[in-house]
């Protein structure tokens, strides 16, 4: 009857075939006994093989196996009759080993979204089953990056949005959201789930061909495929793509041709209702000299924006990286570390890395207090050692003017006091996290002013330079410490609360050019 | 062989040996008691090769021997026997003659050579319980044994010794109960033990009188000595599975019951159970527990009894058998039935170490 079986990963864990169709099949279970019944039950079991005469289910113990086949079995047969047609006799194993296992499957951790959104399989799909090593192979071929999975991603409450739609999307490529469209600033994981998603594709749908390339590639190929006369096979190539991920779209801001060619591109995978997903470090509407026709079609389907991670999502990201580089480093000073580096994940990797070096050089266990020390150039640098918020900026700005504050917010719009709120716009958009349209909010306009006011102001910076030194004061004031701002009002208190005030700023004068 | 015996001493001794003889067997000798006589009294055996009863009775022995008879026969003609005094003579062919005033009875029967010999007891822990402690926790446990012979390992009780406790368990699959008694025993007697339906079932008929019994426990066996009686017992050999995995860790509300309204109530409803799904309503709400039953093309029961009760409404359906059956064996005034949800297991207790996990059925509309 229950067999005990020594635990086998190769065997079925790793089968994303029988997997998918577990996710499937737990949906129905879902459905016919309720969520707490199928929790208490089924969560820990899986499919181990299917057969016409045979299904095989590990238990996660004898008890459970027992409970399960006594109570449930005709629920079970229903669900798995109506997904494979038929229904064999069902068998169970057990495998005490299974919960242990469980717990160490990334799939199970993140399982949450997994089993609000398994993908319907089709039965064929069971066929035409694919070892690990060949969706290795094929996904490196696609241009995807191992360990950009979604397993190893760490969603927190600043990427919610973004991580629910990549995995809407990998789920069901074409059907939700067309494009797909992530912008945030740089290292807070855009190419991630880029590339998540074209991996938990490829797992569902081994034979779907995926690519990915960033927009530099795309443009590479491009020239290439010209100057070989070969545009025959690069179309071909991109436009035969059921999921074309597409990584730092900015970067066709200028560049005339490659648009076109993109935009050609865009609409044929579009009209084939392949999925499209595209990352940019800003949003489509302000990409350099992006051709209308091309930010209205990035603009239809749905455009995410990636938050800066609060400081406990910060550390759930540590927390993950000190688990996956296997480094002896505590939750305390972990801890720290998030408190000290206010940057991107880049940066947290690297204070990590730091510390775990420090900490394996000096053969001494590090204390929290040392932590400071060692990130001390890190944190102390000049861009991130200060917090400048909007009304910080205004405040300034209004100073320099040598007008109100309140004026700023107002409506009056005579030169000067138009001059001093533009130059104020331009300066919360460069020196803040803040998306446009908090910018836009926080001064009581919308955003299409804040765009126009931002290009004016970059515009007359470039041609008069004393026009810009002014600029620059008023912007080096804020940095450097007018009046001073201890509160940590740059940390985010919670998602939502508009308008959120003061981030790190920026790194320094590259956003003014 | 020649024996005098008292009537209702030789009766007594007959019914607590006759159940283990099973009445379909294809050996013959199993259908009989073995019957030895020494100058102390008899020895009365049955066996079915996996569970053995012996018991010990006075009589006036004037010829010792020893015979096998047809145990079920005898028990009847014994009792049926019209004075309290009976003669009893064995002749050299096994043919016995039972005298007691008028009647007289002739029955043959076979040599005691043929009689199984039970087989040695190995290596074995020996240890004392309080013989009432035993019976209760039997009575609360043995009804929820599986009798679904492919899952053999659940054919028994599961008896756990160790940590200062006596954990006895019995599950089908469907419902679970268990007694987790304290009881202090020498160190070293630790084990695990699966007791067979059947020797629960005769040693529940043993059991009926107050002070100890004498267990012994080897790789393979188990006997438990007391009142003049031996049971020997094979064990179910496996491993029981881990049953504290079915147990809810905790409840969400509680409902106290009187038992014995509890269990009248359910009795009556379960009369028109609906005969496809078996089940009952029972709709927790207020300090008050309606119980009902729908059949179609039969019709509807519908009881509400007092509980204490102040969770929200909660309607729950259970397999009134499954209800019934620890309502019956346990003897408390007041039950609580322990409740997560709707459709998590509930759970039966007492205020004695006692639990019972019963699975909600699925309530359809």
């Amino acid at each position: 009857m229950h067999n005990h079986v020594p635990h086998d990963p190769d065997k079925s864990t790793n089968d994303p075939q029988l997997h998918q169709l577990w996710n499937t099949i737990s949906l129905e279970l879902r459905g016919l006994l309720g969520d707490s019944p199928f929790d208490l039950w089924f969560s820990d079991f899986r499919l181990a093989s299917i057969s016409s005469e045979e299904i095989v289910m590990v238990a996660p113990g004898t008890m459970y196996a027992i409970w399960v086949e006594e109570n449930f079995k005709t629920s079970l047969i229903s669900a798995f009759t109506k997904y494979l047609g038929s229904c064999g006799r069902i068998r169970f194993e057990v495998s005490e080993a299974a919960s242990a296992v469980f717990a160490s499957e990334p799939e199970s951790q993140v399982g949450g979204p997994d089993r609000e959104h398994p993908a319907r399989v089709v039965p064929r799909i069971l066929v035409e089953k694919v070892s690990e090593q060949k969706l290795l192979e094929r996904g490196r071929a696609s241009g995807l990056v191992e360990i950009f999975r979604f397993e190893n991603f760490v969603p927190g409450e600043n990427s919610e949005l973004a991580w629910a739609a990549a995995r809407a999307v990998a789920d069901q490529p074409g059907k939700t959201y067309q494009p797909l469209f992530f912008h945030s600033s740089c290292g807070l994981g855009k190419t991630h789930l880029l590339h998540g998603i074209g991996w938990e594709s490829l797992r569902q749908r081994p034979k779907s061909k995926i690519i990915f390339v960033t927009a530099e590639q795309f443009a590479n190929d491009y020239i290439d495929a010209i100057q070989k006369n070969a545009l025959v096979a690069f179309r071909k190539r991109y436009r035969e793509a059921d999921l074309l991920l597409i990584d730092d779209v900015q970067f066709l801001g200028r560049k005339e041709g490659l648009q076109r060619e993109f935009f050609h591109t865009f609409n044929r995978l579009a009209d084939q209702r392949k999925q499209i997903v595209l990352a940019s470090d800003c949003p489509a509407s302000e990409i350099n000299e992006l051709e209308e026709r091309l930010v209205s079609r990035f603009q239809w389907g749905l455009g995410v924006e990636i938050h800066r991670p609060g400081l406990e999502t910060r550390a759930a990201i540590l927390r993950r990286k000190r688990d996956d580089w296997r480094m002896a480093v505590s939750d305390e000073i972990i801890d720290r570390i998030v408190e000290l580096v206010r940057g991107n994940v880049r940066a947290l990797e690297g204070a990590l890395i730091r510390v775990a070096m420090v900490a394996t050089l000096s053969d001494e266990p590090i204390s929290v207090e040392k932590v400071g020390e060692i990130l001390d150039d890190i944190i102390t640098g000049p861009a991130d050692s200060r917090q400048v918020g909007a009304e910080e900026i205004k405040r300034a700005v209004a100073e320099h003017y040598d007008i109100d504050v309140n004026i700023i917010n107002g409506k009056k719009r005579t030169a000067r006091i138009a001059e001093a709120r533009q130059v104020a716009m331009f300066l919360v958009r460069g020196l803040t996290d803040l998306s446009l349209v908090e910018v836009a909010s926080a001064f009581g306009k919308d955003h299409g002013t804040v765009i126009y006011a931002v290009k004016k102001m970059k515009k007359r910076c470039e041609e008069s330079a004393a026009f810009k030194s002014s600029v620059e004061l008023i912007k080096r004031r804020l940095v450097r410490g007018g009046s001073p701002m201890e509160s940590p009002r740059g940390r985010r208190q919670s998602p939502g609360s508009l308008p959120r005030l003061g981030y790190g700023v920026k790194t320094g004068d590259s956003d003014l050019d | 062989m020649k024996f005098q015996i008292e009537k209702d001493v030789f009766q007594d001794a007959l019914n607590q040996v006759q159940h283990v003889v099973s009445s379909r067997t294809t050996l013959p000798i199993l259908s009989n008691v073995l019957i030895q006589a020494d100058e102390l009294g008899l020895e009365l055996s049955t066996t079915d090769l996996d569970v053995t009863i012996t018991k010990r009775v006075s009589a006036k022995v004037s010829s010792t021997g020893s015979t096998t008879l047809p145990a079920r026969r005898l028990a009847s003609i014994v009792r049926e026997l019209p004075t309290n005094e009976i003669d009893f003579e064995v002749n050299a062919d096994n043919a016995a003659t039972v005298k007691s005033g008028p009647s007289f009875f002739k029955i043959l029967g076979l040599p005691a050579t043929e009689f199984p010999v039970i087989g040695e007891f190995g290596e074995a822990r020996e240890f004392t319980i309080d013989q009432k402690l035993l019976r209760d926790a039997l009575r609360k446990t043995s009804y929820a044994i599986s009798t679904d012979e492919t899952r053999y390992v659940l054919n028994g009780v599961n008896c756990i010794i160790g940590e200062g406790m006596l954990t006895l368990v019995a599950t089908d699959g469907r419902r679970l109960a268990m007694v987790e008694q304290d009881l202090e025993f020498p160190a070293g007697n630790e084990t695990g033990v699966i007791i067979p339906t059947k020797a629960v079932n005769e040693l529940q008929r043993l059991l009926d009188g107050s002070g100890e019994l004498k267990v012994a426990i080897s790789d393979n066996q188990a006997s438990f000595e007391l009142n003049g009686s031996l049971l020997i017992t094979k064990l179910i050999e496996g491993n029981y599975p881990n049953f504290r995995q079915v147990i809810p860790s905790q409840a969400n509300y509680r409902v106290t019951v009187e038992r014995e309204v509890l269990l009248a109530a359910v009795r009556r409803v379960s009369l028109l159970a609906n005969e496809k799904t078996n089940s009952i309503k029972f709709a927790f709400e207020d300090n008050r527990l309606s119980i009902s039953a729908n059949s179609p093309e039969i019709g509807e029961a519908e009881e509400v009894i007092d509980v204490r009760y102040s969770g929200p409404r909660l309607v729950v359906a259970f397999n009134p058998e499954f209800v019934m059956a620890p309502l019956r064996n346990l003897d408390q005034d007041e039950v609580f039935i322990d409740l997560i949800d709707e459709s998590s297991p509930g759970v039966i207790k007492i205020d004695e170490p006692f639990l019972y996990v019963i699975m909600p059925m699925r309530v359809a509309g």
